[in-house]
């Protein structure tokens, strides 16, 4: 069972379970955690579950709300997190059975058997023949990967097509992003997609976003024709020859 | 953007010597890390010469087109800035005076390093590399790699030969493709990044990937604020997991100015009469 504890200066204060329906939290009594300080918005964030991960929602709340030491709109919440909100903290209990799916231990690499070695031009094309002899029945194609193409389907945006040339892409606001998402609400970073080794990866930012209608558990490889939604913002993955 | 940051190395749990070696000039807000190979505790050597040399380079003004003791070979694309062009050759020197000394020292024979260096000059990321030690970037909760590993396994991935599960139990993890001083010269990855205010970067030796996975470097990151901290809890878990190589980390955190009004009046208050 999951559950959050206030905190005020190190004393726990209230302590509430997470069911079915979320907790909200704010300075007006009819809130689940009701924390009467002039620096709490009335309404100031709500924690749920959406399927079995544990999300902190702000309320466009005026002092913000932060998980351990950054500021967020909306966040996944793991056990052992803090969620700061004015002076008060929240901690969060969640339990083994209602632990985030990550990467399940996956290694970020896996552990070296040998010393290190060098291979120089002669001895790399002669282990990358006898390992291409090796895989020719792996099911992905060989050569260069191609750049694909973001395709607009609906929302507003500052192009209708945008080919991905970087190893970074931010969907957002920032001026810095690739696809300049407008309107006031919007975040700075809401999703991200990164070239790596296999394809590309989209990635969460301040928003989860969905492919093929199903929000995504951590960076999901994108495949040709995948439909990427996020901040009402629908797009589609293209891969042309 | 205000830049922290925060760097540690560690021997680990199994081996004798630390062959690894990293360098933060803040100044000049240059990271450099290495991680270093070759027998009888050369990989020291190595991996020193190649953060002093970098770090060197970098340190002075770069000499002028034609008078630039090193050309730049391997497609240095025209519209990189001064500084990325100067990192790059920085590596280049490197490499060279790594394969020099081997070649001058019989015993040094084989000796080589990785490299992984990050320059940052306002948003702008100058990055290079060679080998299969790593950066990544930490933006709004994701974790990304910005660099590409030089390694055997990770070459067959891109090729699509193996699939990236498979290239995790293969016996070849070990084998690099790229190191410096392998060869008198060196193909150099080179990349730019636009940094963005609470951007948090990551440079490590294989040494924290192979005992840790993204998600928890991520979480590590996320809940330690401050970068050395964060660099030696990493190197701890690293440690308990088994602790198999030397260990490296260096955090670096791009701060946003503190704005709002909050801040205008503290700054007033200083001033007053």
């Amino acid at each position: 069972m999951a559950k959050l504890s206030l905190m005020f200066e190190n004393k726990m204060v209230k302590e509430v379970p997470i069911g079915g329906r979320p907790v909200s939290i704010g300075r007006s009594p009819d809130n689940d955690l009701a924390i009467d300080n002039l620096a709490v918005s009335t309404y100031h964030a709500r924690v749920y579950f959406e399927g079995n991960r544990l999300v902190v929602e702000d309320l466009d709340s005026l002092n913000g709300t932060f998980v351990n030491d950054l500021r967020v709109e909306r966040a996944m919440l793991h056990d052992g997190d803090t969620i700061w909100i004015g002076k008060h903290s929240i901690k969060v209990d969640a339990t083994a059975d209602t632990a985030i799916p990550w990467d399940t231990g996956r290694k970020a690499a896996a552990p070296k058997i040998n010393e290190t070695m060098v291979l120089d031009t002669k001895a790399r094309r002669d282990m990358l023949q006898q390992a291409a002899a090796m895989g020719e029945r792996s099911q992905f194609s060989p050569g260069r990967m191609k750049m694909p193409t973001l395709v607009v389907l609906s929302g507003r945006v500052d192009q209708k097509e945008y080919v991905l040339t970087n190893k970074l892409t931010v969907i957002g606001k920032s001026p810095m992003a690739t696809i300049r998402l407008r309107g006031w609400f919007k975040p700075q970073v809401a999703a991200q997609i990164n070239q790596r080794d296999d394809g590309y990866y989209l990635g969460t930012g301040a928003k989860i976003p969905s492919v093929n209608g199903a929000p995504i558990q951590g960076p999901v490889r994108l495949n040709d024709g995948d439909l990427i939604e996020v901040c009402g913002i629908r797009i589609n993955f293209v891969v042309r020859e | 953007m205000q830049i922290v940051s925060g760097g540690v190395s560690d021997v680990g749990r199994v081996r004798t010597n630390n062959e690894d070696s990293f360098r933060i000039i803040e100044p000049l807000n240059l990271f450099i890390l290495s991680d270093g190979m070759g027998g009888e505790a050369h990989g020291e050597v190595a991996s020193a010469m190649a953060v002093e040399t970098v770090g060197e380079y970098c340190s002075q003004a770069e000499p002028a087109g034609e008078d630039a003791g090193v050309t730049v070979h391997g497609g240095a694309m025209d519209n990189w800035s001064p500084q990325t062009k100067q990192l790059q050759n920085a590596v280049f020197q490197a490499n060279f005076k790594i394969h020099q000394s081997a070649q001058e020292h019989q015993e040094q024979r084989g000796m080589g390093a990785t490299l992984t260096a990050g320059w940052i000059n306002g948003n702008k990321l100058s990055l290079a590399h060679v080998g299969d030690s790593r950066a990544y970037l930490l933006r709004a909760g994701g974790l990304q790699q910005l660099t590409n590993d030089h390694s055997l396994v990770a070459e067959q991935v891109r090729r699509g030969i193996l699939t990236p599960q498979q290239a995790e139990e293969s016996e070849m993890q070990s084998v690099l493709l790229r190191a410096l001083g392998a060869n008198p010269e060196v193909d150099v990855e080179m990349d730019e990044v636009d940094l963005m205010p609470r951007d948090v970067l990551l440079f490590c030796s294989d040494g924290l990937t192979r005992m840790v996975t993204e998600p928890e470097i991520a979480g590590k990151l996320q809940a330690e604020p401050d970068p050395g901290s964060a660099a030696q809890k990493l190197v701890d878990l690293a440690n308990e997991r088994g602790g198999l190589d030397n260990v490296t980390v260096i955090v670096v955190r791009m701060q946003e100015e503190s704005k709002g009004w909050f801040s205008w009046l503290r700054r007033d208050s200083g001033k007053k009469d």
